[in-house]
């Protein structure tokens, strides 16, 4: 099951959560300091062909580990449901990297330690590598042919990986949207 | 306010595997958290220079060389080494500058394709300052910089935990036969040149280092510092 998600058109990107009481977290693309501040901002929720994921789509409550999103300060988001978490980039993160031409992949099985590296977004002669914990239980193989969904929709399609949580405390060091929102802000 | 400090690491003719090995250290010195053994202040990272002292083919992460391919290479008395660097198969060896930026990007504001395009922009400025006015950078796949259709510059990056390593290598006086044997970078039909060849003369890596140290603290907005000046 994937988070919800939401946006408009123009420069404010709002993220919105339907968890029973909905919450709101207003998100701002930061501009980079080596390009033009009013570059319009890159939506990363367009689906495959150019259409927009305008309509909201309803999250099922009921189950204790929901799929709020939690972030890293590597530019990752993780979502959990059943003890499983669905591991992908943020927009600012694939904004950052540059068009996706090739995804290295984990094999499903391998364990990982926390902070270790499960594998590299490669894009404009640059390869970001990617972190996370826990052992892998899918890949998506979407990516090996078209990597470019990592860009097109990084909360949705182009999901990187599924691990199977050993210890939900595993997740108590990533923080919020709204603070990973801060952290952005401040690096810039 | 202040502009963020790199370390200058000036190497001279070294073995590629010790300037893998240094920038390890590095690697290693920056990623460390919590970063009290990392960097203070306004330092951002360090800026390895060295001209190879051998011949060397290296692939990336995507790979970029056949076993076969890789024989082949070893033979010619060549070393052929892998890397998690994007891009595909390139050459380093005497003549060439070879430049990795072992940087923070947080501390420098940068996007990881905004350092590719800052790099990119270092070289095209050298080559100004040589008097080659036609050099440019070219969009994806053709990453790197240009002069006609041939590439003066090649780059490949890699990132992680917001710590970059390897760069760009630019040709100088580097024996383009060499380039020969591979496809560089993957791109087929597409050339190799040097700012020798471009400029009819012998130029030396020794000779182009200062013009490129100017264009590197103007594109990243930075200050260099020597290896050994204490904090």
């Amino acid at each position: 099951m994937r988070p919800v998600f939401s946006q408009y058109r123009n420069q404010t990107k709002v993220i919105q959560m339907q968890l029973g009481a909905a919450g709101r977290c207003g998100a701002e693309r930061a501009p980079c300091s080596l390009s033009v501040a009013s570059a319009p901002a890159v939506t990363c929720l367009r689906l495959p062909g150019g259409l927009r994921a305008g309509r909201v789509r309803t999250l099922r409550s009921g189950s204790a580990l929901l799929s709020v999103p939690k972030f890293t300060d590597k530019h990752e988001w993780i979502t959990t449901e059943n003890g499983i978490g669905t591991v992908g980039i943020s927009n600012f993160g694939q904004e950052a990297l540059g068009d996706v031409v090739y995804c290295s992949q984990p094999e499903v099985g391998t364990k990982l330690n926390k902070q270790d590296e499960f594998g590299a977004l490669e894009s404009v002669k640059a390869a970001g590598e990617l972190y996370s914990l826990s052992e892998v239980t899918e890949i998506n193989e979407a990516l090996a042919e078209n990597p470019g969904l990592v860009n097109k929709s990084c909360y949705e399609d182009g999901w990187l990986i599924k691990i199977a949580l050993s210890n939900p405390s595993e997740l108590d060091e990533l923080v919020s949207e709204e603070a990973y929102e801060k952290y952005i802000k401040s690096i810039e | 306010m202040r502009q963020p400090a790199v370390r200058l690491v000036r190497l001279s003719r070294i073995p590629y595997t010790e300037l893998l090995a240094l920038q390890e250290r590095w690697l290693r010195r920056l990623q460390a958290e919590p970063s009290t053994e990392a960097l203070s202040g306004t330092e951002a990272g360090a800026l390895l220079l060295c001209e190879p002292a051998g011949p060397v083919y290296t692939s990336g992460l995507r790979g970029g060389l056949t076993p076969e391919e890789t024989a082949r290479l070893r033979a010619l008395g060549a070393e052929v080494r892998t890397t998690g660097r994007g891009g595909l198969a390139t050459f380093h060896g005497p003549g060439q500058l070879l430049c990795h930026p072992v940087l923070d990007l947080r501390r420098l504001g940068l996007r990881l394709r905004t350092h590719v395009a800052a790099l990119e922009a270092c070289a095209v400025r050298l080559c100004e300052c040589q008097g080659l006015s036609g050099a440019r950078a070219r969009p994806p796949p053709y990453t790197g910089v240009w002069l006609g259709e041939r590439k003066v510059c090649a780059i490949g990056i890699r990132c992680g935990r917001h710590i970059t390593s390897h760069g760009l290598a630019l040709n100088c006086s580097t024996d383009l036969l060499w380039f020969d044997h591979i496809v560089p970078c993957g791109l087929v039909g597409t050339g190799v040149t040097s700012l020798s060849e471009e400029l009819q003369r012998h130029v030396t890596v020794d000779e182009v280092i200062p013009p490129f140290l100017e264009a590197f603290k103007e594109t990243y907005k930075c200050t260099l510092i020597s290896e050994d000046s204490s904090n």
